[in-house]
């Protein structure tokens, strides 16, 4: 049952709540002994392999895939080590939503698929490399400005408070597998979920040097993020990490490497001051004169009747409008 | 085939293994990290739940501090530890550990004042991040740190063997690339093994996918001395289903800001344990909580599979969930919290023993060895304890290297290592599927190397490894005869590590002719400190292997007691 008034950790699980695919369900719906199926994604054949597993007790998808190994299928391909949630090494996909092996409960008929966005080795085990090479680059790690204090140093858990939700991290990619803007390949620069929680786990630590942070930032492509909230969806260490991860990580981001978030802050003035999105009162703030290479395209687009040149630059001062630049905190409005 | 050489191997990408790499990176010695799993994220380390208080760190009592200290001898080590090495040891921690950690950017876990959290008690904890899930923080920042440092790392590469110089000392390792299937050798002056305190040997175990008594294996291999191995440790409350989460705990110890800690509930409801009224200086009650258990079964209230409850019934939510990671496994299984207990049983954890080590070099007693961690078999369980293994060893090794020549390439060493790998990855039509040599270890372990057994059961038990050694192992045969990413191979390779493993641990159990702590005999059930307050130490010889008995010095704390049944002493 979906209630009324969600709480901010349902609003996450809302797509699930909707299907009735909760935990609740999926844990009660099987039997001891039940057959449960289980389709494989294997890498030597195009047709998916079928498996047989009798239930057994609170059955994880791991435990399944160790039943195969053990009795079916001994040469399937699957990385796990801790089973507990830990090494963030089991992810997968199971009926097209990513999950951690160890972590999710089997459904009665289940696909399992590996993770996508990253090269696959062998049936259900993928790549880390592109992920690793990712973390590496961004250098997620801390550098002081000033000496360290002492142990225990000044801080509290409010200037932590952001930066702990991302060390719940285990690194398991299941948002990296889940995001629509990396599926986009080599489209954008976005360095994706989890590289980001990764880099946020010391960039909203109040203890880094702003300098090295910034550095870091200039690397992340962050505003290409759409906040789609796929990766919050999926994240099995619950994180919230479009609001407390990658919205800090970009509110940093504008105020460290404002360049970056030209295109942001100036869809938030257009919006604040008028009131809805000016197209071409966006492209002419983000792009300068330099909008005049594109003047087949504006010529189409106001031929169309898809920009309004003279809105545009007819614009009335209202009270509206003033609240919004006070609200921005300056007199240029666009 | 690709060889390399560097000035030291360091198998193992735990607390201590990525320890020893940063210390001796400090001092511009080289080291190649070789992990079966991946650096930080396989193995032990990450399951530490919480940071152990030891010395006057962070507002200890001189009180809390010998508390610590008393507890980690009785409670931990039963006495069969070095008592000097100890006290090093949690000055250590206090001095260097903490402060180390921290700079680094460890966060403990601070209250929204700034206060660091800690557990109250006679022995206190802090937190990294949050409790129950301190190791994946902890071990994360160590994978960075060695990334940073730009230490070589193989990963996901299997070490299948010890390469040594004609005179016997180590001199580098032959591995395998578990994903490319390629053979890697690391040629260096000393080869420092840090494998870990947890094996997956017995049907229910901690130790993780990778972990197979390799360690102990191919150090008894190269000459070796074991010790203790006898010692194992178990978990009295991991979950009994589903199976993935045998190595999940219902932490018994103290939780951060909270005078509560979990409460165990045999099969009729009556409560059976409870560390803060039982015992409260059995900060990690592990001993203390098995005994209860073993009393229970007796009773025909609980089995150790199953047939009895832990949780935090007795709590509140919010007071359990503030700092600890603990109300997770119950709402991922569809339990209400805390109002629901789970079901529990027993999963073999580390082991005490392992290899004989000089506890103030790490030398092994091979030339060229070094262990550090849980496999050198000195001490119990502790992330604080595995980290400081890995300065002393890095210690131990610098003194020596002056002495230790560059590693030697024996062909013919490495050709026969590669032959016997290949032997192993063969189809046979009539063989025996690798997983059920595997299966039947772990069951005849539970079974007959449990936590209760005498003579009986472990002369059967080395009976049923001899025939699993003469009459399994050849006849093995996988589905998929290619040497990429084939777990099948790898697990073939492994299960001959555990039968040669499983083996020692089985001769050294027939050794001690007592009960002590968790290693418990039918036949002798009296702990006797007149006698076996003493390293069981397993010598390898030229025709097999004798047993000798090292006793402990106790320069800090003694047994108030010289032979007393080992169900009634608390530790």
């Amino acid at each position: 049952m979906v209630s009324d008034v969600l709480t901010p950790g349902e609003a996450r699980q809302l797509g699930r709540l909707e299907r009735h695919d909760t935990l609740e369900a999926r844990n009660r719906r099987l039997a001891e002994g039940d057959a449960i199926t289980m389709r494989v994604r294997r890498s030597d054949t195009a047709r998916l392999a079928e498996f047989r597993i009798p239930y057994r007790k609170w059955m994880r998808v791991l435990d399944a895939l160790n039943w195969v190994a053990d009795n079916q299928a001994p040469d399937l391909a699957y990385r796990w080590f801790c089973g507990s949630k830990m090494c963030g090494t089991c992810a997968v996909r199971m009926n097209g939503r990513e999950v951690l092996a160890c972590w999710e409960a089997v459904e009665p008929d289940m696909t399992i698929e590996p993770l996508r966005n990253l090269p696959i080795i062998r049936d259900l085990m993928v790549d880390r490399g592109p992920f690793e090479r990712k973390v590496e680059q961004l250098e997620p790690w801390l550098e002081r400005s000033e000496a360290y204090s002492g142990f225990p140093e000044p801080l509290s858990h409010k200037q932590m408070k952001n930066a702990s939700k991302a060390l719940d991290c285990i690194g398991c990619m299941c948002c990296y597998s889940a995001c629509p803007v990396i599926g986009l390949g080599d489209l954008t620069d976005f360095a994706g979920p989890a590289p980001l929680v990764q880099l946020g786990q010391t960039a909203l630590d109040p203890r880094n040097d702003a300098t090295k942070v910034a550095w870091s930032l200039a690397l992340t492509g962050i505003f290409n993020c759409v906040s789609c909230y796929k990766c919050e969806e999926v994240c099995p260490a619950s994180i919230p990490i479009v609001s407390q991860v990658i919205e800090p990580l970009k509110a940093k981001t504008a105020a460290l490497v404002p360049d970056m978030a030209k295109h942001s802050n100036a869809l938030r003035a257009v919006v604040a001051v008028r009131g809805y999105v000016d197209p071409s009162a966006l492209v002419l703030k983000v792009h300068g004169l330099k909008a005049l290479l594109n003047l087949r395209r504006a010529l189409r687009l106001l031929f169309r009747g898809k920009i309004n040149l003279l809105r545009t630059f007819l614009r009335r001062k209202t009270p509206a409008s003033a609240a919004g630049a006070r609200y921005l905190g300056r007199e240029d409005v666009p | 085939m690709r060889v390399q050489s560097t000035d030291v191997v360091v198998v193992g990408g735990g607390a201590a293994g990525c320890y020893a790499a940063l210390s001796l990176h400090r001092h511009g010695v080289k080291s190649v990290i070789l992990c079966k799993g991946l650096v930080g994220k396989s193995g032990a380390s990450i399951f530490a739940g919480n940071l152990v208080l030891a010395g006057r760190a962070l507002g200890n009592t001189e009180e809390h501090a010998r508390n610590t200290a008393e507890f980690l001898i009785k409670y931990h080590n039963q006495f069969l530890i070095d008592q000097r090495w100890a006290r090093a040891c949690s000055q250590w921690i206090e001095n260097v550990y903490y402060p180390e950690l921290e700079e680094a950017g460890l966060y403990l876990r601070r209250d929204d004042k700034g206060q660091v959290v800690t557990s109250p008690g006679k022995i206190r904890s802090v937190a990294a991040n949050l409790q129950g899930n301190s190791g994946v923080p902890f071990m994360d920042l160590r994978r960075k740190q060695v990334i940073k440092a730009g230490i070589p790392r193989l990963e996901e590469s299997a070490v299948t063997a010890l390469l040594r110089r004609l005179d016997g000392s180590v001199c580098g390792v032959f591995a395998l690339d578990i994903v490319s299937g390629e053979y890697q050798i690391v040629l260096a002056r000393a080869v420092i093994l840090a494998t870990g305190y947890s094996d997956r040997l017995h049907a229910r175990s901690t130790g993780t996918r990778e972990m197979s008594g390799d360690g102990i294996a191919m150090a008894w291999r190269a000459g070796a001395t074991l010790v203790n191995l006898e010692m194992q440790w178990w978990h009295t409350n991991d979950i009994a289903n589903p199976p993935a989460w045998q190595r999940m705990q219902v932490y018994p110890n103290p939780m951060l800001g909270s005078e509560k800690s979990a409460r165990m509930v045999n099969s009729v409801g009556e409560e059976f344990f409870n560390q803060q009224e039982d015992d409260p200086l059995a900060y990690g009650p592990y001993t203390v909580q098995l005994k209860a258990l073993a009393k229970q079964v007796h009773a025909g209230k609980a089995r150790y599979d199953g047939g009895y409850y832990a949780g935090f019934d007795h709590c509140d939510a919010r007071e359990v969930e503030t700092f600890t990671s603990y109300g997770k496994t119950f709402r991922q299984l569809g339990l209400r919290f805390p109002e629901q207990l789970v079901e529990a049983a027993v999963t073999a954890h580390y082991r005490q023993g392992g290899i004989d080590v000089d506890t103030k070099t790490m030398r092994s007693s091979v030339p060229g060895l070094y262990v550090a961690g849980g496999l050198a078999g000195h001490s119990n369980g502790l992330i604080g304890l595995a980290t400081y293994d890995g300065k002393v060893v890095a210690e131990g090794v610098m003194e020596d290297l002056p002495q230790l020549a560059l590693g030697v390439l024996r062909e013919a060493d490495v050709e026969s290592e590669a032959r016997r790998l290949e032997s192993l990855l063969r189809a046979r039509r009539d063989g025996v599927p690798v997983s059920q040599v595997k299966v039947a270890i772990r069951q005849m372990m539970w079974d007959k190397v449990g936590v209760e057994k005498d003579a009986a059961s472990l002369q059967s038990a080395l009976a049923d490894i001899e025939a699993i050694r003469l009459d399994l192992l050849p006849r093995m045969s996988v589905v998929r005869a290619e040497k990429s990413v084939n777990y099948e191979w790898l697990d073939a390779i492994d299960a001959v590590n555990m039968v040669d493993t499983c083996q020692l641990i089985i001769l050294s159990s027939l050794e001690r002719k007592e009960s002590r702590g968790p290693f418990m005999r039918r036949d002798f059930p009296m702990q006797d400190n007149s006698r076996w307050l003493a390293a069981n130490l397993m010598i390898r010889t030229d025709n097999g292997y004798r047993f000798e008995l090292r006793p402990y010095d106790l320069p800090f704390f003694q047994p108030d007691f010289a032979v007393k049944d080992n169900l009634e002493v608390a530790w």
